[in-house]
């Protein structure tokens, strides 16, 4: 390793463990005799939103660094619909790696990024709805982690799995070798053809815009934040099994389920989180959850 | 068919004083209770919010979710500051005459109602303020990462109640607020849960006609605290009541009412079960707490059918 310390970003989202994997990380390494960190980033995140965790890793002392992680040495991804929405690989090291989740092919997704470092796809969710099977891919990502990068030894993770999950353990460390096998290896160029793309980016008043006392005279401006980025899965609606009785409509926590003017109902996808509720309580079943591209 | 049709939509308003986009956990129960709350309550309300998951998540600033009056409060004094809030709008009344027919509600989670807010709230209601609490009850203090607070059933895992190798979790039993409330001798005590829409729509809708507190205790399904999965929010609810776990009921002047009376429990172990929470009991802890149980819903069983001899 060239590098003495190495920093790792986790873009994942809430409920999806990426603290774990985080956690675990460092526990592999303190085990084999290193220094490491592991921390989330915090804010009002919540199940599904786009969460951060970082590690950093020392072979040589301990770590006294606090501050946060602004240019990491890898980045790991473990949610493949976050690589659309966020600029994963900002403050990527040159030479660093990236290590995406995805179903999609290692040359497909060459196209979205451009800049030199290695990228690394493994299909997790396939893996661990195979071996656990939930799509919950933390531990799984953390196969693929170790055949990218070599920062922490497989069988160092065996004693944090069992600590961690006691009987599931073994499962989830098989889950985790097998990601290490089929995590395909790349390298990208930096192209100048390429557009970088472009996120967007919240436009809010600062607090000293806002009127004395920070009151928020625009009601229900909540209206214009996406929260349907959150979400892993969507429902689809298959009118020929509906009886338009409304409850999916009454059971939405977002309120986001809306009857049209045929009278059948649809989700505003721009706030569905995709929790499920209204296909679970269609009395007709005549909704599906798709799972998201 | 036909007569089934649209039937949701003509029983409930479309309209929605909890907008879109709040930052509420996916599957979310208690934004779910919130958003009946809300609509039951209407436009002429003015809110004290106590500090809490619905707190955090309508409120971002300088962004809001709310379409009515709201003001923030701190964990210990919702229901003061409604207090004060009634008082001033009676004051205002008087210097001017007439004024709209305002309802004034304190809401809180369970760890700013039973444990934090305990005093204030029962200070408003001894004095008599005209005003709706609302507790939605998620059994922990959720928003900081599953914290136990008083409300937390027996058994249950949380972070600052671990169940492992020396304990089991949580080793008190649940407070029982409504009955707290019901000690004060206020007008309407109920408790619902947020899996029954109707119920928690006619019962705030009750409330809201009372003069003088009224408290009304919600269970609010947390799937994330819970460790269930979010699409069943709703079975978990359900479980809750047909389980007799959180039975639905009213207090009217005393009077206990069951609105929910099932002629023949469904065992505790279907509840229990379902949620990660409570994965670690054993066979003896689950008939511990099914005879619990039982004892409890034929406790408030009886006070129900003790005014019909009257």
């Amino acid at each position: 390793m060239k590098n003495d310390i190495i920093e790792i970003r986790w873009h994942g989202r809430g409920g999806q463990g990426a603290v774990t994997s985080a956690e675990l990380t460092a526990l592999a390494a303190i085990h084999e005799g290193k220094y490491a960190q592991a921390f989330p980033s915090f804010g009002p995140e919540r199940r599904g939103a786009p969460v951060l965790a970082f590690n950093r890793i020392r072979t040589d002392r301990a770590v006294r660094e606090r501050s946060g992680i602004i240019k990491p040495d890898i980045v790991v991804v473990i949610d493949p619909g976050l690589v659309s929405l966020i600029n994963v690989t900002d403050g990527l090291k040159p030479g660093g790696t990236l290590i995406v989740n995805s179903a999609r092919s290692v040359e497909d997704l060459q196209q979205d990024f451009s800049g030199d470092w290695k990228l690394a796809v493994v299909d997790a969710a396939s893996i661990a709805k195979k071996l656990l099977g939930v799509n919950i891919v933390n531990t799984t990502m953390l196969g693929a982690l170790i055949k990218a990068t070599e920062v922490i030894d497989c069988d160092s993770l065996r004693e944090p799995l069992e600590e961690r999950f006691g009987a599931r353990a073994k499962s989830n460390f098989e889950a985790c070798k097998q990601a290490a096998e089929n995590t395909v290896i790349s390298e990208i160029t930096p192209s100048g053809d390429k557009r970088p793309r472009s996120f967007a980016v919240e436009k809010l008043p600062k607090w000293n815009e806002l009127p004395v006392g920070c009151v928020v005279t625009d009601v229900g401006n909540t209206k214009a934040f996406c929260t349907g980025n959150w979400k892993s899965q969507h429902p689809e609606w298959l009118d020929s099994k509906c009886i338009k009785c409304g409850i999916c409509s009454i059971f939405c926590p977002e309120g986001c389920i809306k009857q049209q003017k045929d009278g059948f109902f649809r989700a505003d996808l721009f706030y569905c989180k995709g929790c499920g509720i209204c296909a679970r309580e269609c009395w007709t079943q005549a909704i599906k959850m798709v799972e998201e591209a | 068919m036909e007569t089934l049709s649209v039937y949701v939509p003509k029983l409930v308003t479309n309209k929605e004083y909890i907008a879109s986009g709040h930052r509420a956990c996916s599957g979310c129960g208690e934004v779910l209770a919130l958003r009946y709350v809300c609509k039951a309550l209407g436009r002429n309300t003015i809110i004290s919010n106590a500090t809490g998951c619905m707190e955090i998540i309508s409120s971002p600033l300088p962004e809001t979710a709310w379409e009515v009056s709201w003001i923030h409060t701190l964990f210990e004094n919702a229901a003061a500051v409604a207090s004060g809030i009634e008082s001033g709008l009676k004051a205002l009344k008087r210097k001017h005459g007439y004024i709209k027919d305002v309802k004034v509600v304190a809401m809180g989670g369970d760890g700013a109602t039973a444990d934090i807010g305990l005093q204030a709230l029962s200070g408003a209601l001894e004095r008599g303020h005209d005003f709706i609490y609302v507790c939605f009850d998620n059994e922990a203090y959720m928003n900081t990462g599953i914290q136990r607070s008083s409300e937390t059933p027996f058994g249950a895992s949380t972070t600052t109640a671990p169940s492992g190798k020396v304990s089991m979790g949580q080793h008190t039993w649940k407070k029982n607020m409504a009955a707290i409330a019901a000690a004060h001798n206020i007008p309407y005590v109920a408790t619902s849960c947020s899996s029954y829409p109707f119920d928690i729509m006619y019962k705030i809708e009750k409330a809201r006609k009372v003069k003088g507190p009224s408290y009304i205790h919600i269970l609010s399904v947390c799937p994330t605290g819970w460790r269930c999965p979010s699409s069943d929010t709703i079975k978990m609810g359900r479980l809750a009541v047909e389980t007799g776990v959180f039975p639905l009921y009213e207090i009217e002047n005393g009077e206990y009412k069951m609105n929910f009376d099932y002629p023949k429990l469904r065992p505790v172990e279907d509840y229990l079960t379902a949620q990660g929470r409570f994965r670690h009991l054993t066979k003896e802890q689950i008939a511990e707490i099914q005879q619990k149980v039982i004892v409890e819903y034929e406790k408030i069983k009886m006070l129900s059918s003790r005014k019909k001899g009257k």
